[in-house]
């Protein structure tokens, strides 16, 4: 091979791009670069990618016995080292050099020195010897490592992590204001950026100590003063500022979110701050109660999955089966008095018993049969079985819904023998049991049991009296 | 030969081979697709088209709405918004950095003098809520703590007909479908039995403004979402019944017989409407029986007739039409509006909204009850009030005893309650001569993406393509009232 002209300059620039870039790493500590130069490093995530791809080419076309063409080679190697150069500078703009930097540099300059070697050694004519082979091999996986841990530096270290579940764990009853309300909004929107290897502005949002301690444009908070915290300076901001938070294409946080975290820097901004300690009435414990109620959607996202088709054949003119949601399994079903009635119709529902939510059967000659049916649906929250002839006996098998919520059975011939199986019904909110042969004592005493439960045992005398008496019109005098 | 090319052509006639040529295809482009957009079977949050009708977008807190429409627009200051103010400055000329050149009405705008005339009836506080309400309205005053009054709402309609138009429609201009249309449209039908929609019309002696089945029609929508209007008289919806000396079992002959032939021409075209006309057909044979089922209040029994007081026993009375209504949303109707008539109180405004407000004041108030003892105030969403509301100051003659009010679109009061609606609250406050929002304002577009959001519904998501362009019930505006929603 002989060089020519061309390739002789070719060869003389790489060599000099590889002395320039040993000689940054060795004396980075002393280095000032102009602002231009500085300025060159962020074109590093741009040309990152042509030496990946060249080089993976190259490498692929010689182990397949083929002679790399030369000015891929040309080009593969020029790309590294300019990548390890630009990279460089752009790694001087990073205040102190974590782990992941700090290995990245030096396998990012480790690729384009022997990038070089392998210009040099090609050119030597040893492009067929098995240390080349090697140096090849050694690349690539060095290219592979190089590229994973600049990933990390941008994207955040787990950036390659499987998609999680995205559940977070149940408030408790009486929560910590700090850690299980305020971390989980920080959690949600400022985490990515201001964590303990990410820590932008010098801020880190992941424990309490970072809050407190602030970041590079001063405390973050200011206990008792929220409108003076940059915390909520930041976030309150116009959305097209530059300093607002979350900045630009993350999703900015919820004006509830933003009230909560107020009051609580107005509370002091404390970490041993319990809901029970503040007095009800208070803005916060509404916010934060509101956040205590469960997504029903994520309940539900563990129902069996039923086709559009499977309720299509299901229903009928009068049983109608409509997901409560689009994209959920969850149902609810409307059953009306056909002419005539057969309980084959509710019967037939049993293959889609788990994910009924809400059924409306009121009105229907039910019996024990339908009930059966109705026990099998174990995740029902909402049933109304009201204006049926079901009697104590009929319903006692309900005792096992467990998830009910609210049951209406007004209009029906139960007695007081069914209160048993209310008390049983844990999660029972509310109970409609108007014309029904309980007694009003029963149900009084029931109230005492369960002092939460709503029951409704029809409209309040004195008010139906004041319905029902008839009264003068408007009296104009009294205004003369 | 030329027969065989058209067969083959026409795009219902694929056959086995077609099936197949095709189907490689289809599947090479479906994973190309899935591949350079990874979003596009998942159908996310932003994506219009891929919201299915019929469904919530979102687990919904109300299932069905029930409007009771005070058309004329009733007076904020005679029912809801209490204003002291008014009775210190009585007579006194509304001053200008109030009015602030606000238009007014040909009925007005002759008057030289503007004198600020106070509420001819008190005003009380009621229930744990410490809510204002008028002595016209003695019954509304006792569910106080059930209710959302929002003093805060405007338009910017100032004569009856774009304003009753823009409430149903979302627009002033006729022509666009009525909510109950849009939620038909969007959520389906519970109960295939009845229609999604339907209206119920009643008159007090007040002064009237007219109404037209435009406020209920379906717009570019398809026909079937149209409210169906529902009469007081033998015939609740009229050409439903079988003429003299047809039996249920002839109607039944007849219309499997027109049933067949639908289906021979539809196996012809390949024409989904004719499907569609089928299943109407059906659903009216259904209706026959469904429809004197659902109005047949003679079922009720005493203590509800009490409730909704004397009157709900005389058909086509507005207390009729609340029991009613509640009949029909019991049996999942999903859209129940009424209208009362008569509340355009230009003159003689004590004595007729005395009237008017008797008329409604006892149903409206019962129906609340009523739906709350049957649990089903959960579900529901019922709204009270009008298209505007009134000047502060009189129109005509100065006489605090026999006066009356203009049009005012820039606050007035209605009042909701249930279906995801927080019980017990005020929102939104007017100044102290009751003229301009001084807080929260609520624009009808903003009503609207509310009522959308408690039915499940995102105002923005639920679209209809029509001539060229996507149109929403709320078109380019509304946001939705977070702090009324529970």
């Amino acid at each position: 091979m002989n060089p020519t002209n061309r390739t002789r300059w070719v060869g003389y620039l790489i060599f000099g791009l590889s002395v320039f870039l040993i000689f940054c790493l060795l004396f980075e500590p002393f280095l000032k670069p102009p602002t231009l130069v500085v300025w060159m490093g962020q074109w590093h995530p741009l040309i990152l990618h042509f030496p990946i791809v060249l080089l993976i080419i190259a490498t692929f076309i010689s182990l397949t016995g083929k002679r790399v063409p030369y000015l891929l080679l040309t080009i593969a190697a020029l790309t590294t080292l300019i990548t390890a150069i630009t990279g460089f500078l752009l790694g001087l703009e990073a205040n102190n050099k974590g782990d992941l930097l700090f290995w990245h540099q030096w396998t990012g300059s480790g690729i384009a020195i022997l990038a070089a070697v392998w210009y040099w050694l090609d050119s030597m004519g040893y492009d067929k010897h098995f240390g080349v082979k090697v140096l090849q091999l050694t690349l690539v996986v060095l290219v592979g490592i190089t590229g994973h841990l600049g990933g990390s530096i941008t994207h955040g270290e787990d950036f390659l992590a499987l998609p999680k579940e995205k559940k977070l764990e149940k408030i408790p009853e009486n929560p910590l204001i700090y850690t299980h309300i305020v971390d989980r909004i920080l959690t949600s929107n400022c985490i990515s950026c201001h964590n303990s290897s990410k820590q932008k502005g010098q801020l880190l949002l992941s424990t309490f100590k970072g809050i407190m301690n602030g970041g590079e444009t001063g405390k973050s908070v200011y206990p008792g003063k929220p409108d003076e915290s940059l915390l909520i300076k930041r976030l309150l901001l116009p959305k097209h500022d530059k300093e607002h938070m979350p900045p630009e294409g993350e999703s900015p946080l919820s004006a509830n979110e933003i009230k909560i975290l107020k009051e609580w820097i107005s509370h002091g901004a404390t970490d041993t701050l319990r809901l029970n300690h503040l007095e009800n009435g208070e803005p916060l414990v509404d916010l934060v109660k509101e956040m205590m109620v469960p997504n029903p959607m994520e309940k539900w996202a563990r129902l069996p999955f039923v086709h559009d088709s499977t309720l299509r054949n299901l229903g009928s003119d009068y049983l109608t089966i409509t997901r409560l949601a689009s994209e959920t399994n969850a149902l609810r079903v409307n059953t009306y008095k056909p002419p005539i009635y057969d309980s084959e119709i509710i019967l037939k529902l049993r293959p889609i018993a788990k994910n009924i939510i809400e059924w409306d059967m009121s009105n229907l000659p039910l019996g024990i049969k339908e009930m059966g049916l109705v026990a099998a649906c174990t995740n029902i929250e909402w049933l109304e079985i009201d204006q049926t002839p079901l009697s104590d006996s009929d319903i006692d098998t309900l005792k096992v819904l467990s998830n009910l919520k609210l049951l209406k059975v007004y209009e029906t011939k139960i007695s007081n023998a069914s209160i048993p199986m209310f008390l049983k019904l844990k999660n029972l909110q509310q109970l409609y049991v108007w014309e029904t042969a309980i007694t009003g004592k029963a149900l009084k005493e029931l109230q005492i049991e369960t002092p939460m439960l709503l029951i409704s045992n029809g409209i309040d005398e004195e008010l139906q009296l004041f319905f029902t008496t008839p009264k003068d019109s408007f009296d104009k005098k009294k205004y003369n | 030969m030329e027969k065989k090319k058209t067969e083959d052509e026409s795009p219902l006639k694929a056959n086995r081979r077609h099936f197949f040529s095709q189907l490689s295809v289809g599947i090479g482009s479906l994973a190309l697709g899935s591949l350079l957009i990874p979003d596009l079977f998942k159908g996310g949050q932003g994506s219009i088209a891929s919201q299915p009708i019929g469904i919530p977008h979102f687990a919904p807190k109300a299932k069905r709405v029930i409007y009771l429409f005070q058309s004329g627009a009733p007076s904020q200051l005679e029912s809801f918004d209490y204003k002291p103010t008014l009775k210190k400055r009585m007579g006194e000329d509304l001053p200008e950095s109030i009015r602030n050149g606000q238009r007014l009405t040909g009925m007005t705008s002759g008057q030289d003098k503007f004198p600020l005339m106070p509420s001819f009836a008190g005003f009380k506080q009621y229930g744990d809520s410490g809510a204002w309400i008028s002595d016209f309205f003695p019954y509304t005053a006792k569910i106080a703590d059930d209710i959302c009054i929002v003093k805060s709402m405007h338009t910017e309609a100032i004569n009856h007909d774009p304003a009753i138009t823009f409430f149903q429609t979302g627009t002033q201009q006729s022509g666009r479908p009525s909510m109950g249309s849009w939620m038909s449209y969007g959520l389906g039908n519970e109960n295939k039995n009845l229609p999604s929609f339907v209206v119920l019309t009643s008159r007090g002696k007040g002064n009237s403004q007219g109404l037209y089945s435009k406020l209920w029609s379906s717009g570019f929508l398809d026909s079937k979402h149209q409210g169906v209007l529902m009469q007081s008289g033998k015939d609740a919806v009229l050409y439903l019944a079988d003429p003299d000396g047809i039996s249920r079992s002839d109607k039944r002959h007849l219309l499997d017989h027109v049933s067949s032939l639908n289906k021979i021409h539809h196996v012809e075209t390949g024409d989904d409407e004719i499907e569609s006309r089928i299943a109407q057909y059906e659903m009216a044979f259904r209706m026959q029986m469904s429809v004197p089922d659902v109005m047949d209040i003679k079922k009720e029994p005493k203590h509800i007739i009490d409730l909704y007081g004397e009157s709900s026993q005389v058909p086509g009375t507005y207390a009729a039409n609340c029991l009613q209504a509640r009949r029909l949303a019991e049996n999942g109707v999903r859209f129940i509006q009424l209208y009362h008539q008569g509340w355009d109180q230009h003159g003689n405004l004590p004595n007729e909204m005395a009237s008017q407000a008797k008329d409604v004041d006892q149903a409206s108030a019962a129906l609340v009850l009523d739906l709350k003892q049957r649990g089903m105030l959960e579900d529901t969403l019922v709204i009270w009030g009008g298209e505007f509301g009134r000047t502060n100051y009189c129109q005509g003659n100065f006489d605090p005893n026999n006066y009356g009010r203009d049009h005012h679109p820039r606050a007035f009061s209605i009042w909701m309650a249930g279906g995801g609606i927080k019980p017990g609250i005020t929102h939104g406050e007017t100044d102290e001569f009751g003229y301009n929002i001084i807080k929260d304002p609520v624009h009808v577009n903003d009503f609207h993406a509310t009522i959308m959001q408690a039915m499940g519904l995102n105002h923005e998501q639920l679209t209809f393509k029509y001539q060229g362009r996507r149109f929403r019930l709320t078109d380019v505006a509304g946001n939705v009232v977070k702090d009324i929603l529970t």
